[in-house]
């Protein structure tokens, strides 16, 4: 059982964002997509989390079409998702961020939890548990009841991650989860998400940091104007010519770089030597 | 770098001697309005029971604009679907003398129906645009009143209307009708709070912070938005049953579009999202008018620049979210 993509296609009038893209992630694996700015990435991941309609091609979940699927559907088919600006449930406490991600199994009994309090106080204890636990795994259970948008911004981070965990989702699409964390929550949130492994989850992480993306992914999807350039693991991505080529442009290209940067070099010292006069 | 920025803050506010101070002053004012009132003349009853109408419908309008951040400028319609429900059901218009505990369900399931009619066209807007369709529906339902003269006695309203009788207890006096409205509203209240804090009131509050972030993590946001408009419709429709039974008489001028501001003026006075905050909304707006009752003239300027100051100094109202009743409990009774 894993996730789908078949000969999926994302276009914006003439443009093609995604280019018939077919590949499959597994249970168990931990993927990484990278590559360059404007390849695709968070595209993908928006139309694989419902938020952009699909032009064409199939998103299979377990013999489910995503695709088809309204984006709350689509969430609770399985799907838990971070967003590369946080987007958290500010006024509400981290506790709720959690609790909320319950309503779909448990909005059968609000009745008899706003008529029969016992029964809501069994109900509530037991999604409490169940927050709690996770909130714990990233140390977070002692903020459970600040508010949200008042954490800093590298819990707020971990937070939404833990938010999609609280669906129980069994596929984590992780889009950035490292953008503007400093090296030591970096190293952190690495060590956590390694820890979040397992036989029953399928973990996507969309990340320009390649030092986590080598260090924690099990294999590597790399694209490339919104065409898969490459599938490996983290070494065999490394040796790749093509990708080399995708990220710092042919050999002409980079020697126009150097050169560039030689210009930058004398001119910024003739600018010195200026001043010093 | 890590953790150390600026602590958060806990989600209250205010020092606790100032919370302390506050939660009895609202108490003190809930208790004396409901033990001196019985002694007063029947002209502060009568103030009383406007109150308390407008504390329900304070409650009920909060679920849409409080709880799920909707901003509803027509919720006066349902108030006038109750108002004329019990007056065409109980008095010679029709011919029909149900009792008032027959029409209750009728007015309160008549009101999730009209509340539900106008959640459907409206689902996909949000902020001016919401508040745009839903001023409009209000008059559509006031202007249906008004030219529907057949049914409803067009401009000239509803005559004789029925005395109220709960168990053959009669409710029309205003002091009965105050009692009537006191054993309602804690009842609502209750009610409403308990859904506030069930997973219901949750994804209404997540629907608020960030739509497209609530629907990511499940929430069927159609639905849990038509269950705030029809919620927030049958407690409308619930005050205007007894508003009729209490006025015994119904006419349109009663449910204009100043109604509706009001009710809203009073929510974000109060505190937007805290049922504490309508009942302290309501007592300014509907008690400072009739003190003011001797500067007429004067009134107007009065509450204006009272708003534009309180908007200044207190943007989340006097009563913010974050002090609900639970942390009233805790101020009063707590460690």
């Amino acid at each position: 059982m894993s996730l789908i993509f078949d000969n999926l296609t994302k276009r914006y009038g003439s443009n093609t964002a995604i280019d018939a893209v077919s590949t499959r992630f597994e249970r168990g694996v931990i993927h990484g997509i990278i590559g360059p700015n404007g390849a695709g990435k968070s595209t993908l991941i928006n139309m694989t989390a419902g938020s952009y309609p699909v032009t064409e091609g199939a998103i299979t979940l377990d013999d489910t079409r995503l695709d088809l699927l309204a984006k709350y559907q689509v969430a609770n088919a399985g799907i838990g998702r971070t967003y590369q600006n946080i987007r958290l449930f500010d006024q509400m406490t981290v506790l709720e961020n959690l609790e909320v991600c319950f309503y779909d199994r448990e909005k059968s009994g609000v009745v008899a939890e706003v008529l029969w309090p016992p029964a809501a106080r069994r109900r509530y204890a037991a999604r409490r548990e169940k927050c709690l636990d996770i909130l714990r795994f990233f140390g977070l259970d002692h903020m459970a009841d600040l508010e949200a948008g008042s954490l800093p911004y590298g819990r707020q981070r971990m937070l939404e991650i833990a938010r999609a965990l609280a669906q129980s989702p069994k596929v984590l699409l992780l889009d950035e989860p490292a953008a503007g964390l400093n090296h030591h929550e970096t190293a952190e949130l690495t060590e956590r998400l390694a820890a979040l492994r397992s036989p029953e989850r399928i973990m996507i992480v969309v990340e320009h940091d390649m030092d986590l993306v080598m260090s924690l992914c099990d294999r590597i999807t790399v694209l490339h104007h919104g065409k898969l350039l490459f599938e490996g693991t983290p070494a065999e991505v490394q040796a790749s010519r093509d990708v080399q080529l995708a990220y710092l442009g042919t050999q002409n290209d980079i020697e126009d770089i150097r050169a560039a940067a030689a210009a930058r070099r004398a001119f910024l010292g003739i600018r010195t030597r200026r001043r010093s006069h | 770098m890590e953790t150390t920025l600026t602590p958060p803050k806990t989600a209250g506010t205010g020092s606790r001697g100032a919370r302390r101070l506050g939660a009895f002053v609202i108490l003190a004012a809930i208790t004396a309005l409901v033990t001196i009132t019985p002694f007063l003349p029947n002209y502060y009853v009568r103030v009383a029971n406007s109150l308390l109408i407008y504390v329900l419908l304070g409650i009920g309008l909060n679920i849409v604009i409080g709880y799920a951040g909707l901003l509803d400028l027509g919720f006066v319609a349902f108030y006038a679907v109750g108002a004329y429900t019990y007056g065409l059901l109980a008095s010679p218009q029709l011919g029909l003398h149900l009792p008032i505990l027959a029409i209750l369900p009728i007015a309160a399931v008549l009101g999730a129906i009209v509340g539900i009619l106008l959640g459907l066209p409206v689902l996909r807007l949000r902020g001016d645009y919401l508040a745009i369709v839903t001023l409009g529906f209000g008059e559509i339902i006031r202007i249906l009143m008004n030219n529907l003269d057949d049914l409803t006695g067009g401009p000239r309203g509803i005559f004789g209307i029925d005395k109220a009788e709960i168990f053959g207890i009669a409710v029309a006096r205003p002091i009965e009708i105050f009692w009537l409205l006191v054993v309602t509203v804690v009842i609502v209240g209750i009610l409403v709070w308990r859904m506030e804090k069930s997973i219901l009131g949750k994804a209404w509050a997540a629907i608020r912070e960030d739509q497209d972030a609530a629907k990511g993590v499940g929430i069927n946001t159609t639905n849990a938005k038509l269950a705030a408009f029809a919620t927030s419709a049958t407690i409308g429709s619930v005050a205007g049953v007894i508003f009729a039974a209490s006025q015994r008489f119904v006419s349109p001028d009663s449910f204009s579009l100043q109604e509706s501001v009001l009710i809203v003026l009073m929510i974000v006075i109060g505190g937007v999202g805290n049922i504490l905050g309508i009942f302290v909304g309501a007592a300014i707006l509907i008690l400072l008018p009739e003190v003011l009752r001797g500067f007429a003239e004067w009134r107007i300027l009065f509450l204006g620049l009272l708003m534009v100051t309180l908007i200044i100094i207190r943007p989340a109202g006097l009563v913010p979210r974050a002090f609900g009743p639970e942390k009233l409990l805790k101020a009063l009774f707590g460690k």
